[in-house]
């Protein structure tokens, strides 16, 4: 009986103690932590070109924001890890420690602030484009309303739509389901990033000939930020140093030129502004 | 106004204990995700009476021994019993609602909305997890009480409707209220499709305000709520039809 009511407390004392020891490594040395492991692990969303995607002939993972991610290691001069996460879970690999940062196609929200911290410089501006078919006669996001439009679920598309142009939002899983459902006749659009559909119709010219993305504007472009945990401020000034020397040195640009990104007004505003400090 | 301030009430309490449920407090998401629990609701109370219906055609055939009846069947239960149902919505949806719009002349013309495919398909599938269940009920029945059904002038249908299911039921009822408890949980299968039931509204929710633990927590509660109601309801008839001394 006695043995046990040790046990147990030296068992709980420990544990308190282990629990301590964590929190305070926990509190502030995030980067001192990454270089002692010689490793940053970075979670990246592989939906498709030009952002992230699988080579298919190589099985490597190429893409905008892979690169970013090899940039970023180099610079800290650790190792990189990439690990691939969707939209419902990225947040819960951040959190759990299970990724060091987010370069997942995740804009700037005010939602987002409140949970998690991020890198204050962005490394590319996106909005939504909309793809329709070419005799569907929508010429702008007010025709929308009223009508079923496709999104993927995760993008921060649904609300705007809803809300602002009155649209019957459908969430499917993915961009490759969304855009299925718009060729299904299930919508008559389907809302994503610019870049990724834009390439897509391009690529892919043959298949999708009968669709076209003619509004003049994009849906809500929003800053494309790094995310990390909240109170990792070591890290997150590492991190801003190197996206605003990425930026300043036209890396940055010359990236998003491989990879193809179709819009880069502005990250080249962006090299212009840095590069002259 | 009441109801406002309750809600406020509630986001701040849980905002204490660390859960952030600040979503409620907006129009568009709180809209919703509180539809998705009636759509939720909806989808369980049509699709139920749709696979127990189903699920006793698809038994009598089954059993008929008329191979122009059982064969077909046969071959539709091994289909759905054997591939995933969330494989099944997807084409169902995808493929077989496209050809179908096709068939029609355009999309405008399709009736068929997604609802429509997720109670197809969940009702379907479970009707041939049901169709076994009665089937093996069907079997139990003491072939001396059929003999003795046909010797008193019953017909084939008479000894089916009179005899055999009434008994079957009973059998089968245990097995039947474990399809229907898998049938709740399968229903958010629809999220793949955009019915905009509860885990579809969670999802659009949290991949915005990123609480995925807090509205886990009230999607657990939800489905084992219903699934408790489902359970006591199944029990209930179980004892309701029980005959006593008979076994069953």
């Amino acid at each position: 009986m006695f043995a046990k009511t040790i046990t147990k407390t030296v068992f709980g004392l420990a544990l308190s103690v282990a629990t301590l020891a964590a929190t305070q490594a926990s509190a502030d040395a995030t980067l001192d932590r990454i270089k002692g492991r010689g490793k940053l692990t970075v979670g990246v969303i592989l939906s498709g070109a030009p952002f992230g995607s699988i080579d298919p002939k190589t099985q490597e993972q190429k893409g905008y924001n892979i690169d970013i991610a090899k940039a970023l290691a180099a610079d800290l001069g650790v190792e990189l890890e990439t690990v691939t996460v969707t939209p419902p879970n990225r947040v819960q690999f951040l959190q759990q420690g299970k990724v060091d940062i987010l370069i997942a196609n995740m804009q700037y929200t005010e939602e987002r602030a409140k949970v998690l911290d991020y890198v204050p410089t962005p490394y590319d501006r996106a909005g939504g484009a909309a793809v329709v078919r070419k005799d569907s006669g929508l010429k702008d996001w007010a025709d929308l309303k009223g009508k079923p439009v496709c999104i993927s679920q995760g993008s921060n598309y649904a609300q705007p739509l809803a809300e602002e142009y009155g649209a019957i939002v459908k969430g499917l899983p993915s961009q490759p389901e969304s855009l299925l459902a718009l060729q299904g006749g299930n919508c008559v659009a389907a809302v994503h990033v610019g870049a990724t559909v834009g390439l897509l119709l391009l690529d892919r010219a043959d298949e999708w000939k009968d669709y076209a993305i003619p509004f003049p504007t994009e849906l809500i472009p929003s800053d494309s930020v790094i995310w990390l945990r909240k109170g990792e401020a070591d890290t997150q000034k590492a991190l801003d140093e190197s996206v605003k020397k990425l930026h300043a040195s036209g890396k940055m640009l010359e990236l998003a030129k491989e990879n193809r990104l179709l819009n880069t007004k502005y990250l080249e505003e962006e090299n212009k502004k840095l590069s002259a400090k | 106004m009441q109801d406002m301030n309750l809600t406020g009430l509630f986001i701040d309490l849980m905002g204490r204990l660390g859960l952030n449920y600040e979503f409620l407090a907006t129009g568009y998401e709180a809209q919703i995700w509180r539809d998705g629990f009636i759509t939720t609701l909806y989808l369980v109370a049509v699709t139920i009476p749709v696979s127990l219906i189903v699920g006793l055609i698809f038994a009598a055939c089954l059993t008929s021994g008329r191979l122009w009846l059982s064969a077909p069947v046969r071959g539709f239960v091994e289909l759905t019993r054997n591939t995933p149902t969330l494989v099944q919505l997807m084409f169902s949806f995808l493929v077989l609602n496209t050809v179908v719009s096709n068939m029609l002349g355009g999309a405008q013309n399709n009736p068929l909305s997604p609802f429509f495919w997720v109670v197809a398909v969940v009702g379907l599938h479970v009707a041939a997890l049901h169709a076994e269940a009665i089937r093996g009920g069907i079997e139990a029945v003491p072939s001396s009480m059929i003999e003795a059904a046909r010797g008193m002038g019953f017909s084939q249908f008479e000894i089916l409707r009179y005899v055999q299911i009434p008994l079957a039921f009973r059998a089968s009822l245990p097995a039947i209220v474990n399809g229907l408890i898998s049938l709740v949980k399968s229903t958010t299968v629809g999220n793949a499709i955009a019915v905009s039931e509860i885990t579809y509204a969670s999802i659009m929710v949290w991949t915005q305000r990123d609480n995925v633990v807090e509205l886990m927590i009230v999607l657990l509660a939800f489905f084992s709520l219903i699934n408790f109601v489902v359970a006591r309801v199944g029990s209930w008839v179980e004892r309701r039809l029980a005959i006593p001394g008979y076994g069953l």
